[in-house]
């Protein structure tokens, strides 16, 4: 397969790009195969051209140039039994969906210590459909966000200890939600924006701890004001059919990460990660046909993860494992349909593989279980109390190539 | 090549495997039950609020939903016998109204009328429906009757005199038919022997008062039933259905405050808007109890505690400021009455007391409703019955809306300013078939609290909405033609 047409891929299938909420809140961390066989533990090793997302120091310790990309396929399930208000705790079963977010990161090396690249993923996303006329259609139907970041990056290896980077993203986002309204109607929320954000890192591996691998990256919020149209099915006459808009800030996150060579055999790291969630405090749509704004409040925290991962290569086989904890940001009251958030845990599997000298492959598997989560005092614009229950099966395929 | 297709796919079928192998389980939490109690046979006894009445007629479509029929649903999915439960359905499109012969039914008939620019509410114009099941061989198991008061449970009068003036009502010998299923609604009730009885009866003995802008009531001169008369019908009432069937399962209603219907609180904003608008000028209005007029300043009508206007002075809001005798067409003119003086803003041509409950008219109304709801709850308190409390809830309704998954319900007229879901019909008084599924619900939590029961609440979303038509007009002031609310006086059993 040529350079080109690996590429031409790449491109054809970003544009189709679908995406989902698999990290607290609707943030989603599944950027490479590698990395999610490290239960995302990657910020300290950053080893492939996916440090782009990880790491973008990561770039400065590595002396070729390459092309990575991929899918990863997402197959969740989530059930809602209540509302507690009815009395009643029966089963609701949101519809079963395969999300397909795809990574693409392309670098090159420049001169002696410069290593540029540039990269394409999606940091948040957020699915969620349920059964056309369940209990709780007053309060979401249908979910689709999608952001996609565009992002150069940079890289300087400032010394044999120390490389640096940054990177600025273009970003574009859509958010489509469907619900139930007044009288009987349908409600559909088509909007989109576009904005753009920074990130940077550094990694330290210091000569005196060979091995060792230190990394910190910092991605930063995102405001998105997006702009679309309100459409009623039927189109009622006292309902605000037109244009409506709405602003979200996706948050900032970081890393901070440890790496640490056992053997040659034997890779681990430790990450912690903080995600800057109190950036989302509520959900406001302005309505311009009667100038209404509709606030939910959302008042989520700021909160972390912890990931550890290992790496033991058996000949030209890696042979990749890791777990993580996800704490929610959203407070029991604030729970809704839209998004059904809880404390997570990860456990992921799998293996990397060199076809040949410059061709690598990289496959992964991620199970995610959340905790269940009752919930008995949701604010008054939701009334819906409950239990959810979910978890998701997660599937990566990635083709790297180097040169 | 040293990768193995085999333990490649191999390693594929085990994670495949272990996929399929996560179920999620159903968490502990109330299963539908009656408490080991059975309930075969359910009865409500009332008025027009138990029918299913909305919207100045009876309809089939919408006494599917009154709340006895959903109860008797959610009861019978908790393992209870209710599931054939009996009403007196009435094809759409329902009762006629007796003036027209035509169906009375009310329609948000378009959002634009061209006449006026604002949205016109009436009936049809259709050919009324027809009773569907007259030949039931035992009493309906709904004996909710529109205009019953208190005194007609216990009544053995013969049902086809109600339908002669002044009563002139006819559902009593639709509903009630032949003596021989009972000579009253007490009396066919129980002959049913039922296990539930729910009653919800008191609500016309205030309402035909309060309507009609005190210019009718249960007794003559109108006033609602006097309190004593109330205490005594209301002990005899459940006293009678507790010796009847001792075991019965027995709930009641007390009676809501009539200032939190949008029949009350619709049109009084609308003229205050239109007055402020026009210079401020205050309403000159007939003053029943004060013999003569009296004014109220027009920011005062959307204040704590103005004098209410009827939603039946919507047509005549009007022709607030115009010199009209439009009210008084095709009769001799009151005296003192003079029609070439603007409308409403002269004393020579008030604003009729018929369209307006002031505010002595209102203490008369609250203090029965007061005295009311004591009685109830001493008679509940005294013969074993469960009380639902609907005062309060109605007040709570008015006060901050009515929230459940999602939705937003409150007592405005058809919708409320923020995207809220009315509770109400298009007659002001009667809920909607949402408000019926909300009412119900209030019946099941009261009887999960009371007798340990795990019935199952009604999912509101699923009960259909107003039904409003599809063209484009403007925000909401219902104009009402006169005559549609001529079924009123037989309603509430005034006379």
């Amino acid at each position: 397969m040529t350079r080109v047409r690996l590429l031409g891929g790449a491109l054809f299938l970003m544009l189709t790009m679908a995406s989902l909420a698999l990290s607290g809140g609707f943030q989603l961390n599944e950027h490479g195969a590698h990395a999610m066989s490290l239960g995302g533990a990657f910020a300290a090793q950053a080893s492939d051209a996916s440090a782009i997302y990880f790491n973008p120091a990561g770039l400065g310790f590595q002396t070729n140039g390459s092309v990575y990309l991929g899918a990863t396929g997402i197959v969740p399930k989530n059930a809602f039994f209540g509302p507690i208000e009815d009395n009643t705790n029966a089963e609701s079963d949101m519809r079963t969906q395969l999300f397909t977010p795809i990574n693409a990161y392309v670098t090159v090396p420049l001169m002696e210590r410069w290593h540029v690249g540039v990269g394409v993923y999606n940091p948040f996303g957020l699915g969620t459909e349920w059964p056309g006329n369940w209990v709780g259609n007053n309060l979401s139907t249908k979910v689709d966000l999608r952001t996609f970041f565009y992002t150069p990056t940079v890289a300087y290896r400032l010394t044999d200890e120390l490389a640096l980077a940054v990177g600025i993203s273009y970003v574009t986002g859509s958010v489509f939600l469907k619900k139930a309204a007044e009288f009987d109607t349908q409600v559909s929320l088509n909007m989109t924006a576009t904005s753009w954000g920074y990130d940077g890192g550094l990694i330290y591996r210091p000569s005196a701890a060979p091995g060792l691998s230190v990394g910190l990256s910092y991605r930063s919020k995102v405001k998105l004001n997006s702009t679309g149209t309100a459409t009623f099915a039927p189109d009622i006459s006292v309902l605000p059919q037109g244009n409506v808009s709405a602003s979200i800030t996706l948050p900032a996150t970081g890393y901070a990460a440890v790496a640490y060579k056992f053997s040659d055999a034997f890779t681990g790291e430790l990450d912690y990660q903080y995600v800057g969630w109190s950036s989302y405090q509520q959900l406001a749509f302005t309505f311009s046909a009667n100038g209404a704004t509709v606030i939910t409040p959302k008042n989520y925290k700021d909160t972390y993860l912890i990931r550890a991962g290992g790496e033991y290569a058996l000949g030209g086989l890696k042979l990749r494992a890791g777990a993580y904890y996800d704490h929610t940001p959203v407070d029991d009251a604030y729970v809704d349909p839209l998004l059904p958030d809880a404390n997570r845990v990860g456990f992921s599997a799998g293996f990397g593989i060199n076809l040949t000298k410059n061709l690598s492959l990289d496959a992964g598997y991620l199970f995610i279980k959340f905790f269940d989560r009752t919930v008995t005092n949701t604010i008054p614009q939701t009334s819906f109390d409950g239990t959810y229950k979910s978890y998701a099966n997660l599937f990566s395929l990635d083709a790297g190539f180097t040169f | 090549m040293k990768f193995s297709k085999v333990r490649f796919v191999g390693l594929t079928l085990l994670i495949g495997l272990l996929s399929l192998s996560c179920q999620n389980t159903q968490p502990s939490g109330p299963l539908p039950g009656l408490g080991g109690a059975a309930i075969n046979t359910y009865m409500a006894v009332g008025n027009s609020l138990t029918a299913g009445y909305q919207s100045g007629a009876l309809f089939a479509s919408a006494q599917i939903y009154s709340y006895p029929n959903l109860i008797a649903q959610q009861i019978a999915i908790a393992g209870g016998a209710t599931g054939s439960f009996q009403q007196p359905l009435y094809s759409d499109p329902g009762t006629p109204d007796p003036a027209t012969g035509k169906a009375a039914r009310l329609e948000l008939l378009t959002w634009h009328d061209p006449r006026t620019g604002q949205p016109l509410i009436g009936p049809r114009g259709l050919a009324p429906g027809n009773p569907t099941n007259l030949a039931l061989k035992t009493p309906y198991n709904n004996l909710g009757i529109p205009g019953a008061v208190l005194f007609d449970f216990l009544d053995t009068t013969n049902f086809g005199l109600k339908a002669l003036p002044p009563r002139s009502n006819p559902l009593f010998l639709l509903i009630l038919r032949d003596p021989k299923l009972g000579n009253s609604m007490f009396q066919q009730t129980a002959n049913m022997k039922p296990d539930l009885v729910t009653f919800w009866l008191g609500n016309n003995d205030v309402l035909g008062f309060a309507t009609s802008g005190g210019t009718s009531g249960t007794v003559s001169p109108p006033a609602p039933t006097p309190a004593p008369a109330f205490a005594q019908l209301y002990g005899l009432s459940i006293g009678a259905l507790r010796a009847a069937l001792p075991k019965a399962k027995i709930v009641v209603g007390t009676i809501p405050d009539v200032d939190g219907i949008p029949f009350f609180t619709t049109i009084g904003p609308k003229i205050a808007l239109s007055l402020i608008a026009a210079g401020g000028y205050p309403l000159v209005y007939q003053s029943h109890s004060a013999p003569g007029v009296a004014t109220i300043a027009a920011s005062h009508l959307t204040e704590a505690h103005p004098p209410l206007i009827t939603l039946t002075g919507s047509a005549a809001a009007a022709y607030i400021g115009h010199p009209t005798g439009f009210l008084y067409a095709g009769g001799p003119l009151p005296p003192g009455i003079d029609t070439t003086r603007p409308f409403g803003l002269d004393p020579a041509n008030p604003w009729p007391d018929a369209f307006v409950l002031d505010s002595v008219e209102q203490a008369e109304v609250s203090q029965a409703v007061i005295a009311y709801n004591g009685t109830i709850r001493a008679v509940a308190a005294a013969d074993n019955a469960v009380v639902v409390d609907f005062n309060a809830f109605f007040h709570s309704v008015k006060a901050s809306g009515y929230r459940v998954s999602g939705q937003t319900f409150s007592a405005d007229y058809i919708s409320g300013p923020n995207g809220e879901t009315s509770l109400f019909s298009f007659d002001g008084v009667h809920p909607n078939s949402q408000g019926q599924a909300v009412m119900a619900n209030q019946f099941i939590g009261a009887m999960n609290s009371a007798y340990g029961m795990s019935i199952p609440l009604v999912d509101v979303a699923r009960v259909p909405s107003l039904p409003v038509p599809l063209n484009k007009g403007g925000r909401v002031y219902p104009v009402i033609p006169p005559g549609a609310f001529d079924d009123l006086p037989m309603l509430w059993g005034a006379r």
